[in-house]
This record gives C-alpha cells, structure tokens and sequence, in this order.
C-alpha cells in the first residue's frame, strides 16, 4: 500500500463501513487524488487565459495608464492640482496609504501566525494570502513618492554622507515609516519566494518554453532532498516568528504617525493597537474576497473549499469584534473628555456633515460580523464575498475618516477648512487598486495560486481512526 | 570517487524507503553515500536517515546583532554628525532611537535568515545533477553512491523492497 492509500484511511478501514460526516469526507477528498492529479490540477488553470482573462488585463492597463497621467500631471503642475490644501494636508493620498498597509496585514496573519499554530487549514490559502501582502505593501509603498511632489528627490530621504549636509531626521515617525514599511516588504516577499522554491520546481518539471526557463531559475536548483526540506522547514519557522514582531510594528508606526501629532482625535495612546486590528481585519476580509473570486475564476474548488471560508470567516467575524471594542474603547474616552475641538469633530461625524460617511462605516463593519456569526453565510461564498466586500468599503471609509475628517478641524478655528479630493487623486488612487488586480492576476498565472507542497504535507498527517461508529480523520503531530 | 556510479530507485512508499535505507546501511553505505529525494517534506528523521545541525541558528543571530548595531548607529550616532536641534526635543531621544534600532535589527535577522538559507542549501546551483522529474510525481527517490562491485547488491536490495524503477544514474540539467 502506498504512503497515498494509507493516508486517505488507515490499513485495516472496512470498505463501505465507512461513516464519515460530510465535513470530514470534505477534507479527506484530496488524498484521493494521486500526487501528479494534484500537480496538473494547479498548473493547468495557470497555463490557460481566455478571451475574459485578457480582456481584464486591457481595463486593468488603460486604468493605470490614466493614473500615471495623472501623476504625470501632478508632477508637472504641482501638488496644487490634488485637493490637498491647509489643513486637510493629507487627503485621499494618505488614507489610500493607510488602507493599503492594513490590507498587507492578512498574508502574515494567515501564513506566520497560523503556521506557528500549526493550523492545518491555513495549506491552500498561504501563499494568496502572503502575495496579496506582498502587492498591498508596494502599493502603499507608492504613496509616499507620490506624497513627495517632487518625487525625483526621493533619495533625499536616504541615510548617505552627502554635501549637502542633509540627514534623514530619525526622530521623526515618517521616517520611522518608510523604514518599517520597507523592511515588511523585504520580509513578505523573501517569505513568499522561500515557500514558493519547492513548488517552481514542481513547476518546472512539468513545463515547457518560458516558463520552463523562469521556473529553473526561480528554483535555483531545487530537487527535494532530505536537506534542502530541513533547512527550508527551519527557515519558514524563523520567518515565522521574525515577521510577527515586524507586522506589529508596521501598523503601530503608521499609527503613531498620526498619535504622535497633537491633532484631536488622533493623539492617543489606543491608535496603535486600534489599528492594528483594523488591519487585520480589513486584511482577512479582502482576502476572502479575493479567495472567492479565484477559487470560480480559475476552478479551484477541490482545493479551496468551505471549511477553508468556514474557518476565514470565524477569523473575519474576532477580528471584527476587536475592531469594534478598540473602536469604541477610543470613541467612550474621546467623547467623554467633551475636549471642545473633540466634541466638534464628533458632532461632524455623527450628525454633521461627514455623518453618511459615518454610517456607512458603522453600518458596513458591524454588520458583517453579525451575520458572520451564522456557518451558512460563512460557508456560502457568494454571501461571504458580499460581506467581505461591505466590510473593506466600512474600512477604507473609516481611513478617509480618520485622515480627511479629523484634519478638517484642529486647535486653531481660524484654521479650520475642508477637503474635497481632485480627478488627479482619484485617478491615482484608482491607479493602484487597479495595480494591485493586475499584479495579483499575473501572478496566479505564472506561479502555483495553491502551496502544493504543503497540501501534500498536509495529507501526510491524516489518517483513519475509529472512534465508537465513525471513522474519524486524525492528525498526527509530524514536526 | 571517479570510478563510483549512481543508481537511482523509485519507491512509492515511505516505509519501503525507510527500510531500502536500513539495508543499504547495512550493506555497508555510509550515509553521504545516499540521497533521498521526495516532493513532500517526510518529517525529519522519518526515514531513519542523519539530521544534520544547520549553522542557520548561528547566521540569523549575527545578522541580528549587524542589525541592531547598525540600526544604533544610525539613531544614535548620526544625529550627532548631522545636528537638527527642534525647540524642546534632545538630538537623540530614547522612543525614536528603540523603533529605528528594532526595525533595523528585524531587517538584518529578515535578510540573514534568507540569505543563510540559501548558503546552507548552496543555492542557486544550477549545474547539472542526478535528479528524477518524477519525484514532484510522488515518488521518493533514493540515489546511491557506490563502487562499480556493489551495483548487483544494490539493485537487489531495491528490487526486494518494491522498487518501482531502477536506474543508473548521469548529472543532468534541471
């Protein structure tokens, strides 16, 4: 009997004996399958694009070649032409930023936190988790070169002896910024590309032409020996546990960009943790998103599968919840203290005139997790796409809140304004969620979408056991 | 070693492996002389093979402490050659000075980790080597090493555990 045979049921199974609940017979569909069904299975959705899949990169395209116009334009004219003004000196720009990053904080939820856990349905959604952080991250990254105005001085910002006698300023938390942010970068995409030797080699033994040539070199000689798994094993639970802190810390430092000013509403010693939740929790749920609609456009449904949303979707719903109680533990505080500039904002935002973005916000994070709650809607795909969706409009509405809202007001009423953004903004910003699709599309065409080593890892660790009348599937605790 | 020759076995069961190993150990191989090769991670140990210490451990830890001595400079030394004094803040505070020297630090241990990875693994290496493409297949490959006498031994000792294909083995490219 073969290592395969034995995991989809231990020797001794009576055949049609077996009383597997559907759940079960759910997780053990794939150790029926051989591993080479497996590895065709992957690739074959990769090597085809149709007419639809071209079609989405030309729209995807023309957007972007608008927001570099756009950009373009900016740069020529000035920041003028953006609706950036005084006070509102961070607009869409800044929240599109903050959105972003928060975004890039599921990959390493999913991929290092759940791999320390040794969460096993974690296998199929690792590596779309770990390159939508790896796209969110250079996404954000643009922002503060767009940010610069003058964006071919930016290596001004780098630390090298120069005669001008210019020095980055280490105190400050934007440069805290750029540092944290490029060191995340560095980390989830070094992370990505270690999971994804094993699998280019896989990769390039079933390939032809280009591909061939790009996957032989992305596996830089790979061929799965007992050393090479020991060392690659050893160096994903270091990453793992290195890119924690890292992820931490990235979200607290776009945080204290904000706490640290002396701007009502933003100074305040919550904005980190509160923050960090937010992203987590708009970073799981774009994640579903994205899951949902790759799983139907590239037909991955044997491997994507409902206890995989099932178990996203109770992620989805805690992480919900701690957004709501960082966000009203800052709310109770803010509006108790009856701060008169505090009490203005809050007015603006509850009753004024932000008040529908407001409710939006409300409206589009809170319930989600009560419907959340129930395993049919989690387990559904198309209702958990929906809410998944209302919770990321909830989320970059509450970063154009917290950036152009608190802005408009501040401790100086003569200085107050207001901020409308500009068709250059919005076509820069829509530059990069367009960006962010196109990258994410190429690179489920060209690399594995699913990890399949560690699917087929996975199925090491299960057989059969009796327990009472079923046959249950037991893990075994193979580290 | 110019007069050994390889022989390559295809197994489709990880016991079978294990044991194809404890015989050719038994025959007298030494453990350098065999390679198992699969397309699933086999916990370590598994197939009764040698777990090598990796110095991985060793290289993450200094690339901490470049790190964290480069990130110190930086926030610490720096401003003092490139002085911004602001109204009522030090040249070097001790907060900014801690996050500038923690993302430094994970930054050198991030880079040193992959860096040493792929120095223990000796990659990239793209020469040619003895390597089978059905191992992504499933397919646990055991390579030996031997001297031309041993070959009949070898082959028997496969054949009696399953086998599935036989063969000697040349470098080839990936």
């Amino acid at each position: 009997m073969s290592d395969r045979e034995h995991m989809a049921g231990d020797s001794d199974v009576p055949e049609g004996q077996i009383e597997l609940s559907e759940e079960y017979r759910e997780r053990l569909l794939l150790a029926q399958r051989t591993d080479a069904e497996i590895n065709a299975a992957v690739l074959r959705p990769m090597m085809e694009t149709g007419p639809k899949f071209w079609i989405t990169v030309a729209i995807l395209s023309a957007i972007i070649l608008w927001g570099l116009y756009a950009w373009g334009y900016m740069i020529y004219w000035g920041m003028g032409t953006a609706g950036i003004n005084n006070p509102v000196y961070w607009g869409l720009f800044i929240a599109t930023f903050v959105f972003w990053v928060g975004i890039s904080h599921a990959g390493t939820m999913i991929s290092a936190v759940l791999r320390i856990f040794k969460a096993d349905w974690r296998r199929p959604i690792t590596r779309g988790a770990e390159a939508m952080t790896a796209f969110a991250l250079l996404m954000a990254g643009l922002y503060p070169f767009i940010h610069l105005g003058r964006v071919w001085k930016f290596y001004w910002m780098l630390p090298y002896p120069n005669n001008r006698f210019m020095w980055p300023n280490f105190q400050s938390p934007l440069m805290w910024d750029m540092v944290a942010i490029f060191t995340y970068l560095i980390g989830s995409s070094l992370y990505l590309y270690l999971a994804l030797i094993p699998d280019m080699a896989m990769a390039r033994d079933h390939s032809v032409g280009w591909r061939y040539k790009l996957y032989r070199t992305l596996a830089l000689g790979w061929r799965g020996t007992e050393g090479e798994w020991h060392k690659l094993h050893r160096a994903l639970n270091i990453f793992s546990v290195i890119i924690i802190p890292v992820f931490l810390s990235v979200h607290s430092i776009v945080a204290w960009d904000f706490a640290i000013t002396l701007q009502p509403r933003w100074h305040s010693t919550i904005f980190a943790p509160y923050f960090i939740m937010g992203a987590v929790y708009s970073g799981l749920a774009a994640l579903a998103t994205i899951l949902v609609i790759v799983r139907k456009s590239m037909r991955l449904e044997e491997f994507l599968r409902r206890e995989h949303f099932d178990a996203l979707g109770k992620l989805v719903m805690v992480a919900g919840l701690g957004w709501i109680y960082f966000w009203f533990a800052g709310f109770i505080v803010e509006w108790y203290g009856n701060d008169p500039v505090t009490r203005e904002l809050i007015h603006d935002e509850v009753a004024g005139k932000l008040a529908p973005l407001f409710w939006l916000q409300m409206t589009a994070n809170i319930l989600p997790v009560i419907f959340l709650a129930f395993r049919k809607i989690r387990t559904n795909p198309k209702w958990l796409l929906g809410f998944t969706l209302l919770i990321n409009v909830g989320m970059y509405t509450e970063r154009v809140l917290i950036v152009v809202g608190n802005m408009q007001r501040n401790y100086l009423p003569f200085d107050w304004g207001t901020y409308k953004p500009t068709w250059v903004e919005i076509s820069i910003v829509a530059m990069t969620f367009a960006g962010f699709i196109l990258l994410y599309i190429l690179f489920s065409r060209i690399v594995p979408y699913v990890p399949v080593w560690e699917i087929k890892e996975g199925r090491l660790r299960y057989s059969l056991r009796r327990i009472g009348r079923l046959w249950v599937p037991t893990a075994a605790e193979i580290d | 070693m110019e007069d050994t020759k390889h022989l390559m076995g295809l197994f489709r069961d990880g016991t079978e492996t294990a044991q194809v190993i404890d015989s050719l150990y038994e025959l007298g191989m030494e453990d350098r002389q065999v390679t198992v090769m699969t397309g699933v991670p086999y916990p370590e140990r598994s197939l009764g093979r040698h777990v090598e210490w990796l110095r991985l451990p060793n290289i993450v830890l200094a690339g901490a402490l470049v790190g964290f001595f480069l990130g110190l400079f930086l926030a610490v030394i720096t401003p003092h050659l490139y002085r911004l004094d602001i109204g009522g803040h030090p040249t070097v505070g001790f907060p900014p000075a801690a996050v500038i020297t923690f993302v430094f630090t994970m930054m050198a241990t991030i880079v040193s980790t992959f860096l040493g990875v792929l120095w223990e693994m000796n990659f990239p290496e793209f020469g040619p080597k003895h390597y089978d493409k059905r191992v992504t297949d499933g397919y646990l490959a055991v390579l030996v090493e031997h001297d031309p006498s041993e070959e009949g031994q070898v082959r028997k000792i496969f054949e009696q555990h399953g086998c599935d294909s036989i063969q000697r083995s040349e470098r080839q490219p990936l």
